[in-house]
C-alpha cells in the first residue's frame, strides 16, 4: 500500500469533508466511523446497511465520496477488496488524528453543545 | 383648526427616529482631527453605529471600543479603558485626541472614569513624555436622551477637556453649525467666506466626503484640529445654528471664557438663512455682500416657479432631529405648504417651549399636530388613517416604508439618508440649500404624480 | 513560524496567535489560530455583540414575529436597516423594530413593568401578529430584569399569543457568536417539539443556517419542491415561529451555516436522533454535490440528477464565461466565518479564482481547521482582524477584490480596491446554481471596473494611455 494512494484520499477528505469537523470530538469519530466504512462497503461491493437514519446519513456521504474517489483515482477500482479495507483503515487512522487525536481545537471536548 | 403639542402615549417605541446617546457622542467626536473616539461599552456599540455612519456617508471612519464583556460586567471595566487608550494611542502615533465614550452598560456597571482618565493620562505621560493625549470623559448613557443630545454632550464634554484656557483674541467666529452634512458646511464656509468673515466650524466635517486618489492616500476624518479647539476661547463671538446640537458648547464658551454666544433660527429657508447673515454682519460689522444678494435671488426666483403652483396647500409630515424639523417646518410656510405633523424623536421637555414652535403653533390655521418622544409608527398610523392626508413626507431613510407603502412622495432629508445617492453632498440650509431642496421636492412629487398617472398631463406644458 | 506577528502588531504581541501563513507541508495539528477568544480593547476589531448575533442574525429573519428589545433605543435602532433578508409576505421583519426605549427610572426601579405594557402595546398595536421573540440587553440584564416571567404573565393574559424569550445581552461571550448559541439552545429547550407540523411528504427535512439573504432561501425551496421534499422548518430564512416549533419532525437536518446554526442541528441529533447532513450551498460542485446527498438519504437519487442536469444545462455555459475572465483573479474574504470554507475552495474549482487572505470576525477554531483544510498555501487567515492589520495584508497579497462588508468596502475603494458585499450580496442570491452565477457576475463586474484605472492615474504626471484605455 503507497503512501501516494492514501495522500490521495487524506487530501480528497480534508479538502472536500464537513462530516470530520463536526462541533464535538465524538460527533467527528462517529462520522468517521460511519462513513469510511459504509465507503469501504460501496467499494468492496457490500450492499450497505441503510435501515436506520444515521445510516442513510452515512450512506449518503459515502456514495457521493466514493463515486468521486472512482472518478478522481481510478486506481482504486484496480486493487483488491482487502487493499481497499487496508487503505480505508489508514485513512480513517489519519482521519481521527488530524480531526480528534491532534486537533488543537479546544472545543471539542465541551460535554455540552 | 389649530395645533396640538402632544407626547406619544405608548411606552414602547415601534421603529425609532433617533439612535442612542453614544451613536451621537462618536459623530461629534469623528469631526476631530486626528482622533478616534473609544466606547466604552459592547462591541456593537461602535460596530453598527460605524455601519450607519458608512451607510450615510459611504465611508468608513474609525472608532474604537473596549470590547466590555461579562468579566467587565462583574469586576468593573478599567483595564479596559486603560489597555484600549494605550493600545490606540501606541498604534496611532498621530492619535491626539480619544473621547472616552460611555455607553449604558458602562454608566450601570459604574466604571469611573475620570479616575481612569486621570491613570491613562500618567501612563500615556510616562509612554510618550513629548506627546499629548487628550482623553476626554464623555457620559452619555444610552438610557436617557438621544443621539441629539449625545452629540451635543460630546461636543461640549470635548471643549471642556481642551478649551481650558483663555486664548489671545483671533478676531474670528466659532460657528457651530449642528449636525449637519459636508454639503451644508461648504456652503456655509461659503458664505463666510464671501462675507469676508473669518470663522471656525465645530465640527469641521466638510471632508466627511473625501476622494480616491492616485496615491491612495485617505482623508476621511474631521478638520478640526486640537489647536482650533483651542483659539476658540480666544473667538469675537459663537453663533450656534442648531439649538440641541452644539448650543450648550457655545453657551460653555460663554459662561467659561466670556466669548459671546449667539444662538440664531437654524438657517432653512429663506429668512431663517437672512436672519443668521444679519447676525453675523451685526457681529462682525462685515456687511452681506451682492453675491448673496444675487444668491438669495435666484432662490427666490427658483421657489416662485414652484410655490403657489404646485406647493400651495400640500401637506407635509416632518420627521428628524428638531432644529431640522423645526427649521423645514418654517420653510415650509415660505413656499405655502402647510407642515401638518411634526416629529421629534426623544423625551427632551424643552421641545414643548421651544419659542419656533410656539410661533408655528400660533401661524397655523390648519390642523397641525406636533408629537414629542414620537416613533415612526406614529407616523405610519397618521399616513394609513385617510382623515390625515399627507401629500409629502420630509425625512430620513429609516421612514422609507411608510412612505413606499402608503404611496407617498418622500424626500430624504436628515440623517441617515443611505438610500438615496450623494445626498450627503447637497447643501439643505441657505437660499441655495432652500432651492435645491425644494426642487428636489419638486421633481420627487412630479415623478409620482407619474408614476401614479395623477395629472401628470400638467406637465405636459410648465 | 507560519505564525504571523505584523508589523502593526508590535505592541500587541499576542495578535501573533491569530495570524497564520499557511506553508506547503502544514495542516491544523501543527498551526490552528485562537480564535472565539476576547478582542484587544482599542484595536478597531470588526466584531459586533452578542445581542446583534440573536436578534439581527437569526429572529429577525422571521417574518410573523415582532422582535421586543428590551433596553434603551440604540439597541434596535442600530439593528434595523443592516440586512437584506426579504420573505414572501412583504418583509414585515426588515420594516419593523420594537423597543422598550428603557429610560433612567427603569434602570432604577426595574423594567419590568415598562417591557409588559410594550409587549402588550406591540400586539395591541399589530393585532394580526401574535408571536413574538423578546430579547435582554446590556442594561436591562445588569439590573436583573425578569423577562421570563414577563413573557408568561402576558401568555396567560392572552392565550392566543406565544412568546419566546433571548437573555443574551451584547456583553455575553466575545462577539456575536454567544448570541447564535443562546438563541440556539434557547429555541430547542423552550420551543421545539411544542407544535406539530402538518406533514405532507414522504421526505422531510429542516434547513438550517440560511437566512434568506437577497432571496437565498426562496431559490433553493424551488429545488426542494422540485424534488418533493418538505421543508418543514427553514432556519430560520423566510420562516416562521410556528413552524421552527415543530422542527423535531424533520427526517434530517440539511445544515448551510454551522457556525449560527449547528448547536441546534446538534442537539435535534441528540435529542430526537435526527442526522445532521453539512452541505455547502455556495458553488456548482458543492450545490450538487449536497443535492445528490440529500436525494442520496431518501433514496431519491434520479430526481436528483435531474435537477442538477437541468440547473447545469440552464446555468453552467454562463458560469464558465465568467470563469474564463475571472481566472486568476485575488480575492480576500473578510467576513463572519464560515463563508471562508464556505467559499475558499467553490471559488477557485467553480471561478479559477485564488483566496489569498482570509479574515473571520466571529469563527471559532472548528471553522480554522474547515478553512485552513480547504484553503490555499501561501495565504492568510487570520481572527478578529482589525484595521491596521488589514491594511497591512492588502500590502502582502495586493487582492484585486474583496468580499467583505459595505463600510470595509468603503475603506478600500480608498485603496483602489472593489469590494463586492459578503454579507449582504451586491445583487443576489448567491446561493445554488443560478446564485453562484450571480457572485461571478458581481465579482467580474467588480474586478473588471474601469474606474479601478482612471483612479490609479495621475494627471498631473505626464500623459499616458492609460485614461483613454480605461475609457474604452
Amino acid at each position: 500500500m503507497s503512501s501516494d494512494k492514501i495522500d490521495q484520499l487524506f487530501d480528497y477528505v480534508q479538502e472536500r469533508c464537513l462530516w470530520q469537523f463536526f462541533s464535538r470530538s465524538w460527533d467527528r469519530q462517529e462520522n468517521i466511523d460511519g462513513i469510511i466504512r459504509t465507503a469501504t462497503d460501496l467499494l468492496t461491493g457490500v450492499d450497505p446497511k441503510r435501515d436506520q437514519p444515521m445510516d442513510r446519513l452515512f450512506y449518503a456521504d459515502a456514495k457521493i465520496m466514493v463515486a468521486d474517489f472512482r472518478e478522481r483515482f481510478p486506481w482504486i477500482t484496480a486493487i483488491e477488496p482487502a487493499e481497499v479495507r487496508a487503505l480505508m483503515g489508514t485513512l480513517r487512522e489519519r482521519i481521527v488524528d488530524l480531526a480528534i487525536t491532534r486537533s488543537q481545537n479546544h472545543e471539542l471536548s465541551h460535554s455540552i453543545y | 383648526m389649530g395645533c396640538d403639542i402632544t407626547t406619544k402615549e405608548r411606552a414602547g417605541v415601534i421603529n425609532p427616529m433617533y439612535d442612542c446617546q453614544p451613536a451621537g457622542a462618536q459623530y461629534a467626536g469623528i469631526g476631530v482631527k486626528d482622533c478616534i473616539p473609544l466606547v466604552h461599552g459592547g462591541q456593537g456599540c461602535t460596530m453598527f453605529v460605524r455601519l450607519l455612519f458608512a451607510q450615510h456617508f459611504k465611508e468608513n471612519f474609525d472608532i474604537a471600543s473596549t470590547s466590555l464583556h461579562e468579566d467587565s460586567a462583574v469586576f468593573g471595566g478599567h483595564q479596559r479603558i486603560r489597555d484600549g487608550v494605550m493600545t490606540l494611542a501606541r498604534r496611532y502615533p498621530a492619535l491626539r485626541v480619544i473621547p472616552l465614550i460611555t455607553t449604558c452598560s458602562s454608566e450601570v456597571i459604574g466604571d469611573d472614569v475620570e479616575g481612569n482618565i486621570n491613570v491613562c493620562n500618567k501612563m500615556l505621560k510616562e509612554a510618550f513624555p513629548d506627546r499629548k493625549v487628550y482623553v476626554v470623559p464623555v457620559h452619555t448613557p444610552s438610557f436617557k436622551s438621544s443621539q441629539v443630545g449625545g452629540y451635543s454632550e460630546c461636543l461640549r464634554a470635548i471643549f471642556k477637556t481642551i478649551a481650558t484656557r483663555k486664548a489671545t483674541a483671533t478676531g474670528k467666529l466659532n460657528i457651530f453649525p449642528g449636525w449637519v452634512n459636508p454639503g451644508d458646511l461648504v456652503m456655509l464656509k461659503r458664505y463666510l467666506r464671501e462675507m469676508d468673515v473669518d470663522a471656525t466650524f465645530f465640527m469641521d466635517t466638510q471632508d466627511f466626503d473625501s476622494p480616491v486618489l492616485p496615491d491612495k492616500s485617505i482623508h476621511t476624518h474631521g478638520r478640526t484640529t486640537v489647536e482650533d479647539i483651542m483659539a476658540s476661547t480666544g473667538a469675537r463671538a459663537s453663533v450656534a445654528l442648531a439649538r440641541y446640537e452644539g448650543a450648550s458648547t457655545a453657551e460653555q464658551l460663554s459662561s467659561d471664557f466670556e466669548v459671546p454666544a449667539h444662538i440664531v433660527a437654524t438657517p432653512y429657508g429663506i429668512a431663517n438663512t437672512d436672519a443668521l447673515l444679519q447676525k453675523i454682519s451685526e457681529i462682525t460689522g462685515r456687511p452681506i455682500p451682492d453675491s448673496l444678494i444675487t444668491e438669495r435671488g435666484v432662490a427666490i426666483d427658483a421657489l416662485q416657479d414652484l410655490a403657489h403652483m404646485f406647493f400651495a396647500d400640500k401637506r407635509v409630515a416632518l420627521f428628524g432631529h428638531p432644529d431640522l424639523v423645526i427649521g423645514l417646518a418654517e420653510f415650509c410656510l415660505e413656499i405655502e405648504m402647510k407642515p401638518v405633523l411634526l416629529l421629534l424623536g426623544d423625551d427632551n421637555s424643552k421641545y414643548k417651549r421651544d419659542p419656533r414652535i410656539l410661533a408655528l403653533t400660533k401661524k397655523a390655521d390648519w390642523d397641525m399636530e406636533v408629537i414629542c418622544n414620537a416613533d415612526l409608527w406614529e407616523l405610519e398610523k397618521r399616513v394609513k388613517d385617510p382623515d390625515t392626508k399627507i401629500d409629502l413626507i420630509l425625512g430620513h431613510s429609516k421612514g422609507r416604508y411608510v412612505a413606499i407603502d402608503g404611496n407617498i412622495p418622500m424626500v430624504r432629508v436628515g440623517f441617515p439618508s443611505f438610500d438615496r445617492a450623494g445626498l450627503y453632498r447637497h447643501p439643505t440650509m441657505g437660499y441655495q440649500g432652500a432651492m435645491e431642496l425644494a426642487e428636489n421636492i419638486a421633481n420627487t412629487l412630479f415623478a409620482h404624480m407619474e408614476f401614479n398617472r395623477n395629472k401628470e398631463w400638467i406637465l405636459n406644458t410648465w | 513560524m507560519p505564525m504571523v506577528l505584523l508589523e502593526c502588531d508590535k505592541d500587541i504581541p499576542e495578535r501573533e496567535k491569530h495570524i497564520y501563513l499557511k506553508v506547503d507541508g502544514e495542516d491544523t495539528r501543527d498551526f490552528l489560530p485562537v480564535s472565539n477568544a476576547q478582542t484587544i480593547p482599542g484595536t478597531l476589531s470588526e466584531r459586533g455583540c452578542a445581542f446583534c448575533g440573536a436578534k439581527l442574525v437569526i429572529g429577525a429573519v422571521l417574518k410573523d414575529t415582532i422582535q421586543m428589545i428590551h433596553g434603551p433605543i440604540g439597541c434596535a435602532y442600530d439593528t434595523w436597516h443592516t440586512k437584506r433578508y426579504p420573505t414572501d409576505n412583504g418583509h414585515f421583519n426588515m420594516k419593523y423594530v420594537w423597543s422598550t426605549d428603557m429610560k433612567e427610572s427603569q434602570i432604577v426601579f426595574g423594567g419590568e413593568k415598562r417591557l409588559e405594557k410594550s409587549i402588550n402595546e406591540a400586539f395591541d398595536e399589530m393585532p394580526e401578529i401574535k408571536r413574538m421573540f423578546v430579547y435582554t440587553t446590556c442594561p436591562t440584564a445588569l439590573i436583573g430584569d425578569d423577562i421570563k416571567a414577563v413573557a408568561k404573565k402576558v401568555m396567560a393574559a392572552r392565550p392566543d399569543v406565544d412568546i419566546f424569550t433571548v437573555e443574551c445581552p451584547g456583553f455575553a461571550g466575545v462577539s456575536q457568536s454567544k448570541g447564535h448559541h443562546v438563541l440556539n439552545i434557547g429555541w430547542i429547550n423552550d420551543k421545539v417539539g411544542t407544535l406539530e407540523p402538518e406533514i405532507t411528504s414522504e421526505y422531510t427535512m429542516n434547513f438550517i443556517g440560511d437566512f434568506n439573504i437577497q432571496g437565498d432561501t426562496q431559490l433553493l425551496q424551488a429545488y426542494w419542491d422540485r424534488l418533493g421534499i418538505q421543508v418543514i422548518a427553514h432556519f430560520t430564512g423566510n420562516g416562521t415561529y410556528d413552524s421552527l416549533r415543530g422542527m423535531h419532525r424533520a427526517q434530517l437536518n440539511v445544515v448551510n451555516c454551522a457556525r449560527s446554526s449547528g448547536y441546534i442541528a446538534n442537539e435535534l441529533k441528540k435529542q430526537y436522533g435526527i442526522p445532521r447532513l453539512d452541505i455547502d450551498s455556495w458553488g456548482f460542485n458543492y450545490m450538487a454535490e449536497g443535492i445528490r446527498k440529500i436525494c442520496a438519504f431518501f433514496g431519491i437519487e434520479d430526481r436528483g440528477e435531474a435537477l442538477i442536469a437541468d440547473e447545469y444545462a440552464k446555468w453552467k455555459g454562463r458560469l464558465d464565461w465568467y470563469k474564463e475572465r475571472l481566472k486568476g483573479t485575488r480575492m480576500a474574504i473578510w467576513t463572519g466565518g464560515p463563508r471562508l470554507w464556505h467559499w475558499t475552495k467553490s471559488v477557485e474549482d467553480d471561478l479559477g479564482v485564488e483566496v489569498v487572505a482570509m479574515s473571520s470576525k466571529f469563527g471559532h477554531q472548528e471553522d480554522f481547521e474547515k478553512v485552513i483544510a480547504r484553503g490555499r498555501n501561501g495565504t492568510y487567515y487570520i481572527d478578529d482582524g482589525n484595521e491596521l492589520e488589514f491594511f497591512e495584508i492588502i500590502d502582502r497579497v495586493r487582492p484585486d477584490v474583496i468580499f467583505t462588508g459595505p463600510r470595509v468596502g468603503e475603506l478600500v475603494k480608498k485603496l483602489h480596491i472593489p469590494y463586492v458585499n459578503g454579507h449582504g450580496y451586491h445583487n443576489g442570491p448567491y446561493m445554488g446554481f443560478e446564485g453562484f452565477v450571480n457572485l461571478a457576475r458581481d465579482m467580474y463586474n467588480a474586478v473588471h471596473n474601469p474606474l479601478l484605472k482612471l483612479a490609479a492615474t495621475d494627471i498631473r504626471g505626464p500623459a499616458n494611455a492609460t485614461i483613454r484605455e480605461a475609457a474604452e
